[in-house]
């Protein structure tokens, strides 16, 4: 596989991830710093699934998933109720928490050590194809009720909850759909790049997306993809800086969230309508 | 004529550690009736309100509606029971077209499973389009047609009491609670709300809990009122009665004036 190709891949399953957090930081506006644990639960699951229980490559990945949910759940009973800010406290200590246990439980996980040998069975299809998916999955929720209501919670949550929304089963949807999200996205990059470790689901990650999200634009889907495309391919494409290449991401990163505060994007969306409109009958737009 | 009881407070008490908000509020709204609530700053009628909407729940106390207690009732179940409210310091939602606004009222709603928003499925289509028809109905009736699609909070003033009150109406409530709907507007704004609640009230065959400072719209529109002074009920009765009872003038105006 091409050195191009490759990086497309990884950007393509890491993007699924950042639209999970999208959907709970950016409409939401809950930071939860474990997301990247799901991401690795994502992975280890499946990972292990495969390699020692033989299973087929989709079925494992079902089963991560599930688990992620599950814990999400659970997670989420515990968190949600709480301050926003205590919820990105707790969920840093939960994160923090399963990579601990992913190094603790050698015989499992292989520890620090990391679990390799697992099969390359991501293609560059199956990861582009779901990237394709996971956005339309989102645009299509956030397009419903649920879109409508993440700004009315994220604005003024007393107002929605007295206008009949439950927001604590709202945030528990947005909050296990994202690890949905995660988990797939754990478990794409575990098939592409065989080899897995406790440390790639740090904090650091989970930072990594919602800087992303911001960067982008929390209220545009375009810009979070697109945002995500830039930001992931950035390390790659700034490899001539050598040395430099963190600084230079970081100042990157800083120019454009003090230049336009609402994210690149702000709330700018790709309408396919301009292009159906000219695809159309004349009178009709004239009604229009 | 007798009128069915459709919310019975007894008894409701709220303290706020060693404060005192409400104490022993017992009152009740009938089936078509616009009660008020009237007192100086502090005397606990928003407290009332807020308890009756479950924001917080009474120390001691009960409130009755359809044959349940609400206390310790989380709010959206309360709104889905049939009780709305609006805010006296207008809550609306940021960068939100008054369209969308009022929607949000007729999310719980949705018949759907959230997996089917993200397949899009004709179910979630057909609820939007048709939620947004009962939306813009209650938008027209608060006669802000022209601005259905601008943004609620760029909007005048007088325009976002409207928006509140469309939003709680799309809740479709059997009781209306309005926590000063006429606070910060000017005296022409005031006598068209005054005639929006009176219309609202005839057409819908609503029960209204109403708070007010302005004494012109509590007088014009209350067929019964209570009157708190420092989270007492300190007199209650027909507009015309609470006007000449003494100790609510004194609570009102002081004792010298009223001894002049």
């Amino acid at each position: 596989m091409s050195f191009i190709l490759t990086v497309a891949l990884s950007i393509a399953a890491y993007s699924i991830a950042v639209l999970g957090t999208f959907m709970l930081t950016g409409m939401n506006g809950l930071f939860s710093l474990g997301q990247a644990a799901f991401m690795g639960l994502g992975a280890y699951v499946s990972a292990i699934m495969v390699v020692n229980y033989h299973l087929p490559f989709a079925v494992a990945i079902l089963i991560a998933i599930v688990v992620a949910m599950g814990l999400a759940v659970l997670v989420g009973f515990a968190t949600l109720r709480i301050r926003q800010d205590f919820f990105a406290l707790a969920t840093f200590g939960f994160g923090q928490a399963v990579t601990g246990l992913m190094t603790e439980m050698v015989n499992v996980t292989g520890g620090a050590m990391g679990f390799s040998n697992i099969p390359r069975l991501t293609t560059p299809t199956i990861a582009f194809i779901s990237l394709a998916v996971a956005i339309v999955f989102v645009w299509g929720f956030r397009r419903s009720h649920f879109g409508k209501d993440s700004l009315a919670i994220r604005s003024n949550e007393l107002a929605a909850k007295v206008e009949g929304i439950d927001v604590f089963k709202h945030k528990l949807t947005v909050f296990v759909l994202s690890a949905a999200f995660a988990a797939y996205a754990g478990a794409l990059m575990a098939f592409h790049t065989r080899y897995v470790e406790p440390a790639m689901y740090g904090w650091i990650a989970s930072v990594t997306w919602i800087i992303i999200v911001f960067f982008g634009g929390r209220d545009s889907l375009t810009g979070t993809v697109l945002g995500s495309i830039i930001l992931l391919a950035a390390p790659e494409a700034l490899r001539f800086t050598t040395a430099w290449r963190t600084l230079v991401y970081c100042v990157l990163i800083l120019v454009i969230i003090n230049l336009r505060p609402r994210g690149l994007f702000g709330t700018w969306e790709l309408s396919l309508k301009p292009v159906i409109n000219l695809f159309r009958p004349k009178k009709h737009q004239e009604v229009q | 004529m007798d009128r069915a009881v459709i919310v019975d407070m007894n008894n409701l008490t709220k303290m706020f550690g060693g404060l005192c908000a409400v104490n022993n509020f017992s009152g009740h709204v009938l089936e078509d009736q616009i009660i008020g609530i009237i007192g100086p700053n502090g005397a606990g009628k928003t407290t009332i309100l807020n308890m009756v909407s479950g924001i917080y729940p009474p120390t001691s106390g009960e409130i009755i509606f359809k044959g349940k207690n609400l206390c310790g009732m989380e709010p959206h179940k309360i709104n889905h029971m049939g009780i709305a409210r609006t805010f006296q310091n207008i809550r609306l939602f940021e960068d939100m077209t008054v369209l969308d606004t009022v929607m949000t009222a007729y999310s719980w709603r949705a018949p759907y499973h959230p997996i089917e928003t993200l397949i899009s499925s004709p179910r979630v289509g057909r609820f939007d389009k048709e939620i947004k028809e009962k939306s813009m109905h209650w938008i027209n009736r608060v006669g802000l047609t022209a601005h259905a699609n601008s943004v609620a909070k760029s909007l005048p003033y007088g325009m976002q009491r409207r928006i509140e009150i469309a939003r709680a109406l799309a809740s479709e409530p059997v009781v209306l609670l309005l926590d000063e709907p006429g606070a910060g507007l000017n005296q022409t704004e005031v006598q068209d709300m005054v005639k929006l609640i009176q219309d609202l009230f005839s057409e819908l065959h609503l029960s209204i809990m109403l708070i007010d400072h302005r004494m012109e719209v509590i007088m014009c529109l209350c067929e019964w009122i209570y009157v708190q002074d420092f989270g007492k009920k300190i007199g209650q009765g027909t507009p015309e009665q609470v006007q000449k009872d003494p100790v609510v003038i004194k609570a009102y105006l002081g004792e010298d004036i009223s001894n002049a």
